[in-house]
């Protein structure tokens, strides 16, 4: 019932004041929103390489296409599963892959990183029409040319346009083409030929993972059912989606974790500064509440009116961390992934529930710690107002 | 008495007897600092009839301000009763007082107590918030109030903009602005030079015969206590 | 009375503001512990390895294997390299628990007659040993995972293998304990000849890598270009790194997050400040009366600055100890042992380093005394009369 411009008023006359404590909030909101958007970006860089109407297939007990192998001869009986689109000319739209990991050095001293290689089938930009080659040209089909992803160009020795690496002894790779993959995690990727990767490390007759795109995403459980029939092939079938959200799962889980965690201590001692601040204000501005009190305003609405001051003040720094977190989205990471022990190169990506998370952290730290000053200023007195 | 009814006598006519507006029976005020008791007031009577203006004076400790406080609401009594506009205070919880203040009483202080990042306008406006008036209804009244204490013309200043007696002047309007029945004064000149005193002393006698306001002041000062019909005296919590 | 003391004893005038700025502080202190124990206890793999020890694997990548047959250049039936004291070989079987499959644990293929002369830190004891020497399908497991699954000797456990498919039977051998705390305490390591039978015939006769202990740590890198030199001409090049260098290089991989981390370790100090200045502000804006008070009766305006620092400091020494007294029982005996056994392959020791605790102290005696400064400057520069005049 008292105006809330009383409120931003006395926010603003203390102006030292009330800035550095939004400034604790808004550090504090920044750590968490940095936390949860690292872990989000991580996640849609992932997520950013599936679709709804694509499921893997990988060898049964494998928790990822490096520790998968599936025979050549396995991915007609696949091809043939129901449920499985045809392209235009009636093939089935799937194609097997091999994924290696390499070791490279990093341009930036580190020393030495692991490379994500896969070795992917003449098809694969009909498969995946996200792709786009942004450099350079496709790698010739049957050679030892490769393409880089956008992502990691130019972070390990080597890996740029006209470049040449090194995939094992005596067999060299030209990189002859950059390509884009919509920000996913095939971004942090090197594609060359099939059979020349697999070839390479002695990879003969199988592939890592068999890819599909079905007619629907509904097609899913007919597929799934005839891919997992017989026991003696022991496949798996995992929607793309889902897989993808897997493989990132536990490094996503482990920095939110971490996120969390550090976010506990620092809203505590922010909470403490917002609870000093307020009772400063409180005793200050005791003579103003004995007023209110005289005049007839009841406690309940002081209280209410001091708690609002104080959530106020915890929503402005709220704001100033989600606005400072928002600037990091400029900023390109690379971490090694768990589950596939080479770099990923991601970025912050900022979500409304980040946003929302922020905003009711800032208000629970401002309702908490003002709510004890403004109990005190209830009690005030109208007394004290005479005394002046 | 009201020059109304000076009238009315004047004319020969009798006057019906009007209850008084405030009358104190039998009022004790303890306080307890520790284990030390202090009786502020003992068994005191008091009668103050409608659209009085009184003053209460006394040296300090001699508790003239805290029975303004238990006349005004803001305190209770440890014995005995006081009804105060139709009501018995005694009997009334915090909120029910608060209620009734923000409708019977007007406050004038000697400190001024406006809010500082209100503006003279918005400070007058406050005992409005208090009931259903709509914003413009409001603000309209508050300009009138401030308006019969001559400053319209600063209704958007801030108290740091205005001099000592202006400050108090809005404070009047204030006490005013919601036609309260009580006028309440704590020491309303302590802090003035004599020329906004002076000032602030006919506005005051001027609410209290032209608006029919009962003013009851606390004061210090001859020259207010002069402006008042009555003047009562305590010492050591009795009227002498 | 001293100064100082006057100035501590101001400390006592707004309790409540005080208590909350000392538990303000000694939360930053604590989360600044946590931080950097976890920054500390993270990195301490590479800090912690053997300086005697030394990896062997493919060149390229590691999930290539490298030949069995490799080992004999080591063992003396084709080969000895100068220096190696002993060698096995190993593969990482990347099995899971059953039902727990969320709980990692690192655990192994190797060669089972001279695994623990290679990793004498995983002390097993003679009689255990030699019976899981024996036992084909036997497993030497760590105290803390046999403590996290509740095995014991003689327990026949099952892992779901994930690069080798199906459900595998072991059972419990031995337990392992460390030397010191720094090292693992949660792996499973079995024989190698119980998981190549188990293969089919294409993928027999394969190792991950080959480990080794070397004499003389100061000769490693010596010996490193040995052994690579050897395998340059074969099919399969390795390439050897002491095992310092490859858990550097494990970490690597981590850098932006630690970086991360140390950033924020610098914010709660930030926060820390920030607190501490607006408390001290605000006192000293309350006092400024009192201040014109004691200049007034002689003092001069290093002595008022004095007063505001010492007061700083007071608080902000006792924010400190508090929450170094703090640390120890929630970070060090709370946190420390969930993770230690929960997450023991990357936090197997979680002890806050006793330069971390000196550093929060000296932090916190600091700090308070730079966010002091500008307040500092403030009140000594006040006008006397004008303090005097000025109400509170």
């Amino acid at each position: 019932m008292i105006p809330i411009s009383y409120n931003l008023r006395s926010l603003r006359v203390r102006t030292a004041t009330t800035l550095a404590t939004a400034l604790g909030v808004g550090l504090v909101v920044f750590v968490l929103a940095a936390a949860l958007m690292l872990s989000d970006g991580l996640q849609r860089t992932l997520n950013l390489g599936g679709s709804d109407d694509a499921a893997i297939v990988l060898r049964k007990g494998a928790d990822g296409e490096l520790s998968s192998s599936i025979e050549d001869n396995v991915l007609g009986i696949i091809s043939a599963a129901p449920g499985v689109r045809k392209n235009q000319q009636g093939q089935p739209l799937a194609i097997g892959e091999v994924v290696m990991v390499v070791q490279m050095w990093t341009q930036d001293g580190r020393g030495q990183s692991n490379v994500l290689v896969r070795g992917v089938p003449e098809r694969v930009l009909e498969f995946r029409p996200q792709v786009k080659i942004l450099e350079g040209r496709p790698a010739k089909v049957g050679t030892t040319e490769v393409i880089v992803g956008r992502g990691i160009l130019g972070r390990f020795e080597n890996l740029e346009l006209g470049g040449e690496i090194e995939l094992r002894k005596n067999v060299r790779a030209q990189v002859v083409g950059v390509f884009d993959a919509g920000g996913s995690s095939y971004e942090s990727e090197v594609w060359g030929d099939l059979f020349v990767v697999r070839d390479a490390f002695g990879r003969d007759g199988a592939v890592s993972s068999v890819r599909v795109r079905l007619d629907s995403p509904e097609q899913f459980e007919g597929f799934e059912a005839a891919v997992e029939l017989d026991p003696r092939l022991a496949l798996q079938a995992i929607p793309e989606p889902r897989f993808l959200k897997e493989q990132s799962q536990g490094t996503a889980d482990f920095i939110s974790a971490i996120g969390i965690s550090v976010t506990v201590f620092f809203s505590i001692g922010a909470m403490i500064g917002a609870m000093i601040t307020m009772y400063g204000a409180v005793s200050s501005r005791s003579s103003e509440v004995g007023v209110l009190r005289a005049l007839g305003f009841s406690r309940l609405t002081i209280l209410l009116s001091f708690l609002l001051e104080s959530l106020l003040l915890s929503l402005a720094g709220a704001v100033l961390g989600v606005v400072a977190a928002l600037a990091l989205s400029a900023v390109e990471l690379s971490i090694l992934n768990f589950q596939t022990f080479s770099e990923m190169v991601f970025r912050f990506h900022l979500t409304s529930e980040t946003v929302l998370v922020a905003a009711l952290l800032g208000a629970g730290m401002g309702i908490l710690g003002g709510f004890l000053p403004a109990v005190r200023a209830a009690r005030v007195s109208p007394i004290e107002a005479m005394r002046g | 008495m009201t020059q109304e009814q000076a009238a009315d006598e004047t004319a020969g006519k009798a006057t019906p007897a009007v209850p008084p507006i405030i009358e104190c029976r039998g009022i004790s005020r303890t306080f307890w600092r520790g284990k030390e008791r202090l009786d502020v007031l003992d068994d005191l009577d008091l009668e103050i009839p409608t659209g009085a203006f009184e003053a209460l004076m006394g040296p300090s400790g001699s508790g003239k301000s805290t029975l303004l406080n238990l006349i005004a609401g803001l305190d209770r009594v440890t014995r005995g009763t006081i009804k105060v506009a139709g009501h018995q205070l005694e009997r009334m919880n915090d909120a029910a007082l608060a209620k009734w203040r923000s409708q019977t009483v007007g406050f004038v202080f000697q400190h001024f107590n406006l809010i500082p990042v209100l503006t003279a306008l918005e400070n007058v406006e406050l005992p409005l918030l208090l009931t259903r008036l709509g914003a413009r209804e409001r603000k309209e009244r508050a300009a009138i109030a401030l308006r019969v204490v001559g400053l319209e013309d600063r209704m958007h200043h801030l108290p740091t903009q205005l001099s000592g007696g202006q400050e108090q002047r809005v404070g009047i309007a204030r006490s005013i602005v919601h036609d309260p029945k009580i006028i309440v004064a704590d020491e309303p000149t302590g802090e003035l030079d004599r020329q906004s005193a002076d000032d602030v002393l006919n506005l005051l006698q001027r609410l209290n015969e032209e608006f029919g306001k009962t003013i009851v002041m606390v004061t210090h000062d001859p020259a207010a206590a002069e402006r008042a019909q009555v003047q009562r005296k305590l010492d050591k919590g009795r009227l002498t | 009375m001293r100064l100082l003391d006057l100035a501590v004893k101001n400390v006592r005038r707004n309790r409540l503001r005080t208590a909350l700025t000392v538990a303000g502080v000694a939360t930053a202190i604590l989360a600044f512990v946590f931080l950097r124990t976890g920054i500390t206890a993270w990195t301490s793999a590479a800090d912690n390895a053997a300086a005697d020890r030394l990896s062997t694997s493919h060149r390229v990548t590691f999930i290539m294997p490298l030949p069995k047959r490799y080992i004999e250049y080591f063992d003396g039936t084709r080969g000895r390299f100068e220096g190696v004291d002993a060698a096995a070989y190993a593969v990482w079987f990347g099995a899971r628990h059953p039902v727990q499959t969320d709980q990692f644990f690192a655990n192994f293929a190797v060669q089972a007659e001279t695994f623990f002369d290679v990793y004498p830190d995983m002390i097993v004891p003679p009689q255990d040993l030699a019976r899981w020497k024996e036992t084909r399908r036997g497993a030497v497991v760590g105290q803390a995972l046999a403590q996290k699954f509740g095995w014991k000797i003689g327990d026949i456990v099952r892992l779901e293998g994930t690069i080798y498919p199906g459900e595998w039977e072991f059972e419990v051998s031995a337990i392992y304990e460390t030397k010191t705390r720094a090292v693992d305490r949660s792996q499973f390591v079995f024989h190698w000849d119980y998981l190549n039978e188990s293969l089919p015939e294409p993928q027999r006769g394969q190792i991950g890598w080959i480990a080794t202990r070397v004499s003389d740590p100061t000769r490693s890198a010596a010996i490193i270009t040995a052994i690579d030199a050897k395998f340059e001409g074969f099919d399969v090049q390795t390439r050897t790194v002491t095992e310092k260098a490859a858990q550097t290089q494990f970490l690597a991989g981590f850098s932006a997050l630690l970086r991360a981390l140390d950033v924020v370790s610098v914010v709660i100090l930030l926060i820390m400040m920030l607190i501490l200045g607006n408390t001290i502000a605000m006192g000293v804006r309350e006092r400024t009366r009192e201040y014109g008070v004691l200049m007034a009766l002689g003092f001069r305006p290093h002595h008022i600055a004095v007063f505001v620092v010492g007061e700083a400091l007071a608080v902000g020494l006792l924010g400190g100890v508090l929450g170094l007294m703090l640390a120890y029982p929630i970070i060090q005996y709370g946190m420390g042992r969930w993770l230690e056994e929960n997450m023991g392959a990357f936090f197997p020791y979680f002890r806050i380093p006793p330069h971390v605790s000196l550093v929060a102290l000296g932090l916190s005696a600091l700090l308070a005394t730079i966010a002091a400064v500008l307040p500092a400057l403030a009140a000594s520069r006040l006008n006397a009369t004008e303090a005097l005049r000025r109400l509170g």
